[in-house]
This record gives structure tokens, C-alpha cells and sequence, in this order.
């Protein structure tokens, strides 16, 4: 070995991966009441990235709950907690160069601005969060009702359910409002196709 | 139908089932992502910095919707499948017919890697760190993404309500292991590197993920070894009763006694430089063929 090489010992770090990935990572935060659309959209959404040969991933409250978060219930101060490891992962994966689509009801505002200008390292959500706001009617939400919920939730056997008797606070300010259009609902890949939209007028799908 | 059935072996490639309209032209780009030419010669790689020419981004794939066992996902399945039905768009009656989720095998492919986490363990000062940031080098030569756990990224954020009473620390190794099962399935080769002092925790981790994806990688330092090094001034400060309960110390270290690598101290500077050590667990990925999508 030459002794004029110098094996420089920076770590790879978020710089090296994005270029691997020819994506920034970034994390879409896709809030909203139960039935409204957001796993769905995060689907779609997942989908329409990989045909583009974007690398992405879903972190769902459902998912999530089995896992990471299986020690938490249901009370305020758990879904308080629930958000915020939410965040803190999504924080790694946006570090890590993934796309992070974070799909969960979140209803409180407070605890979802929290995840934003939290520095960790030298590296903060702030730029890198965007909320996706599925503003659909609570009419809409209930009349799908996917999971029976809201049904039990107005017979009183759910206690607390969003939308219902606990409040969804709505976003003042997200980056991506997805609203029925005339009472209709758009399609998940033109949904999708605005979320895209946006992250590639923002620099996310490729490196430069 | 058999390609889906077992989640805890390789998953095939194509995750549609056949006779149920999937699109068996849903292809996966070839190549996966830019790959690295795997240079072996050190002068090339004085810096890591990619020459930008080498790039060459993956073409957009055909993806149409097709049923798909949604297996890391069965509650979105659910949810999917419903609001489909309801929100009344015309599907075949035959069919069922719901929105596929990206899976795992499809993540992999674009990645030509396979996910898993790869657990260092070992007594403080014995390298954990210093192989970890050594193997995450190797493998980006290689055209390989990884993400490092450690007690840096970890400690201040997701595990930052922690402290250092026993139940927290379990607490601490459950987390990362759930967040590195997480990364598997991204399919990221995540490197955790955390004393990790206790068998039954790590036990705990290794559980959580399918068999095989879990690679535990020793330290097999001597504490004389570590000590002398003391690269943060812990066992100095443990020494003089400043910190309590520090592993090595007066708290326990217990040896994994089964795990697949094992990087033993022998004292000679080329078998045990960090380049090589990552070497060595290269090796064994590449024979279980976690290098290849």
C-alpha cells in the first residue's frame, strides 16, 4: 500500500446515502380522522414512488402498536407518547435517506409541531416534514367506517374515539391539503400524484 | 399460492398471486440502485466520494394495483380492501381486489440487498464502534445501504425519557430492536452497536426478527484490552467509584454463547484491524446471501 494514501475515516453519513439512493430523505406526514384515507394514500402513495425507483416506507399507528409501541395504550398521555416515537423514527429514517410516510390520526396539534424543530444532532425535521392534511368529512369518514369503529364508537363502546368525544385539531398550516372535490373523494393516485408533485418541486426525488 | 405462504423464509421476488388478475409484467428494476464497482485496490479509494459518473438512477417500472398478500401490513389490507368497496369504484366481481402495499421483497430487489440487523456487542472500548463505522464504509463500497443504532443516535432522541435503572436499560435494548426490525424490513442492513450486556435482552431482539435476519457479531475482547484503551475515560471513572454498576466493572457482561461472528483480540495488527474485521462479517452476508436482492 502507498504511503501517500490517507484513509480518510469519516463515516458514511445521510450526505453518502442520499447520493446512493438519488433521493433527500424526508418524512410525509399524512394526518387525519379515522376513515379518511390515509393508509390508503400512504399505499398509494408507496407505490407510485417505487415505480420511479424511490425508496420508501409506511409507518402506520396500527403497525407500530404491535411493535415498538406495544407498551402503550390508549389514554392521552400514551397516544402523546405514541406520537413522539413516531417522530423519533421517522427521524432516523429521514437520516437513514428513506422517504418516511408517517400514516396515523395524531389528532393533537401540539404533539404533532413537537416533531418538527427538534434538533437532534445536527439534523432537525425542520424542511424536511411535510403535512398531508386528508380534510374529509367526518359524514365521509363515518359512512366508510373501515374498521367498524365508528359504529362502536357511537354505540359508547369506544370511549375517546377522534372525531366522535375527542377532538381532531386540523392542521392551521400543512404543506398538502387533500379535500373531497363536489362531495367526491379524489383517487388514491391522484392523491399520490400531488404528494409526488410536491416532493419533486422540493428537491426530494433525486440527490442535487 | 406457495411463494407467500411463509413469511419467515426469503419471500419470492413477485409478490402477485397468479390467477387473480395480478400483472406479471410488474417488474422490479434489473439492476436495483447505482452499484459501486467493488474496488480492491486502496488508491482508488482515498477518498468516499462517488465520481457522480457512475450513477445511473433506476428507470421508472411499471406497477399496476394488484391483489398482493399485504403480509407486513394486515391491518392497512383490511382498511384497504373496504374502502375500496365502499368507495364504490368498479372492480371485477370475482376478484377481491385491494391496493398493494410495497413489500419487503420488492424494497429488496430495488436495493440488491436483503434486510437484517447486524447486533455488535462487546464490552466498552472493545471496537464496537470503530467496526461498525469500518463495515458501513465497506458495504457503501459496495453499493449496500446501512444505518448505524447507537447509543448516540438513540439516547437523545426515541430513548431520551431512559435512564440507567435496570428496567430502562432493558427498556433502551427493546426499542432499538424493534426499530432495527423495522429497518430489516425497509430492507436497510442496519448495524446496532450497544454493549448490550445482557443474553436474555438481546435474546429478546434476536426473537423479534424472522430467522436468520438477526446476525450477532462478539467483541471478544479482554477487559485488560478494553481498559487499557479507555477511549472515553469510563473505566477510569468506575474505578474510583464515580459511575455505578458499569458494565466490566461491577456489572455483569455476559458472553453470547451462540452467536454467528466472533471477532476475537489476537493482537496482531492485520487480523485485527476494523477493515478487516468488517471483512469478516462481509463474508458472512455474502454466504447468506444478504448482498444480493
Amino acid at each position: 500500500m502507498s504511503t501517500n494514501i490517507f484513509w480518510q475515516e469519516s463515516p458514511i453519513g445521510k450526505t453518502e446515502r442520499q447520493k446512493l439512493l438519488n433521493q433527500k430523505g424526508c418524512v410525509v406526514w399524512i394526518t387525519g380522522l379515522s376513515g379518511s384515507g390515509k393508509s390508503t394514500l400512504a399505499c398509494s402513495l408507496s407505490r407510485e414512488l417505487y415505480t420511479r425507483g424511490k425508496l420508501s416506507y409506511i409507518l402506520d399507528g396500527d403497525n407500530l402498536r404491535h411493535g415498538l409501541n406495544k407498551d402503550l395504550g390508549f389514554k392521552a398521555e400514551d397516544r402523546v407518547e405514541n406520537i413522539r416515537r413516531v417522530g423519533e423514527v421517522a427521524k432516523l429514517f429521514a437520516d437513514a435517506g428513506l422517504i418516511c410516510i408517517a400514516s396515523l390520526i395524531s389528532p393533537y396539534r401540539k404533539d404533532r409541531d413537537a416533531c418538527k424543530p427538534f434538533t437532534f444532532r445536527l439534523f432537525s425535521l425542520k424542511n424536511i416534514l411535510f403535512d398531508v392534511y386528508m380534510n374529509m368529512s367526518l359524514q365521509l369518514c363515518e359512512a366508510r367506517d373501515p374498521k367498524g369503529l365508528y359504529k362502536l364508537a357511537r354505540a359508547g363502546k369506544i370511549k375517546g374515539f377522534t372525531g366522535i368525544d375527542d377532538p381532531y385539531e386540523s392542521p392551521l398550516n400543512c404543506e398538502i391539503e387533500l379535500k373531497e372535490k363536489e362531495g367526491e373523494c379524489p383517487s388514491p393516485v391522484a392523491m399520490a400524484e400531488e404528494v409526488i408533485a410536491y416532493l419533486e418541486a422540493k428537491g426530494f426525488l433525486q440527490n442535487q | 399460492m406457495e411463494g407467500l405462504a411463509i413469511r419467515a423464509s426469503r419471500p419470492s421476488i413477485f409478490c402477485s398471486l397468479p390467477g387473480l388478475g395480478g400483472d406479471p409484467q410488474r417488474r422490479p428494476p434489473a439492476d436495483g440502485f447505482l452499484n459501486f464497482p467493488a474496488s480492491s485496490n486502496a488508491a482508488e479509494n482515498t477518498k468516499l466520494v462517488v465520481n457522480s459518473g457512475s450513477f445511473h438512477p433506476i428507470s421508472a417500472v411499471n406497477v399496476s394495483t394488484q391483489a398482493s398478500l399485504t403480509a407486513d401490513f394486515p391491518a392497512l389490507s383490511e382498511t384497504n380492501e373496504k374502502e375500496e368497496r365502499i368507495n364504490g369504484e368498479k372492480k371485477a366481481d370475482n376478484i377481491v381486489w385491494h391496493e398493494s402495499s410495497i413489500c419487503r421483497c420488492d424494497r429488496q430487489q430495488l436495493l440488491q440487498q436483503k434486510g437484517c440487523v447486524i447486533w455488535i456487542t462487546g464490552l466498552s472500548g472493545s471496537g464496537k464502534s470503530t467496526v461498525a463505522c469500518a463495515l458501513s464504509k465497506a458495504l457503501f463500497e459496495r453499493g449496500k445501504l446501512t444505518y448505524t443504532l447507537d447509543g448516540d443516535n438513540v439516547r437523545h432522541g426515541l430513548n431520551r425519557d431512559l435512564t440507567f435503572k435496570a428496567e430502562d436499560r432493558t427498556e433502551n435494548i427493546r426499542r432499538i430492536g424493534e426499530v432495527a426490525k423495522l429497518f430489516a424490513d425497509v430492507g436497510v442492513i442496519c448495524i446496532a452497536s450497544l454493549i448490550s450486556p445482557y443474553r436474555r435482552d438481546r435474546d429478546e431482539c434476536r426473537s423479534l426478527l424472522p430467522e436468520g435476519d438477526f446476525v450477532e457479531v462478539f467483541m471478544d475482547v479482554p477487559l485488560s484490552v478494553c481498559e487499557s484503551r479507555d477511549p472515553k475515560g469510563l473505566y477510569k471513572l468506575a474505578r474510583a467509584g464515580k459511575i455505578k454498576g458499569f458494565t466490566g466493572i461491577d456489572d455483569p457482561y455476559e458472553a453470547p454463547l451462540n452467536c454467528e461472528v466472533v471477532l476475537k483480540h489476537t493482537g496482531d495488527d492485520f487480523s485485527s484491524s476494523p477493515r478487516q474485521m468488517a471483512e469478516n462479517i462481509i463474508s458472512y452476508l455474502q454466504n447468506k446471501g444478504y448482498l444480493e436482492g
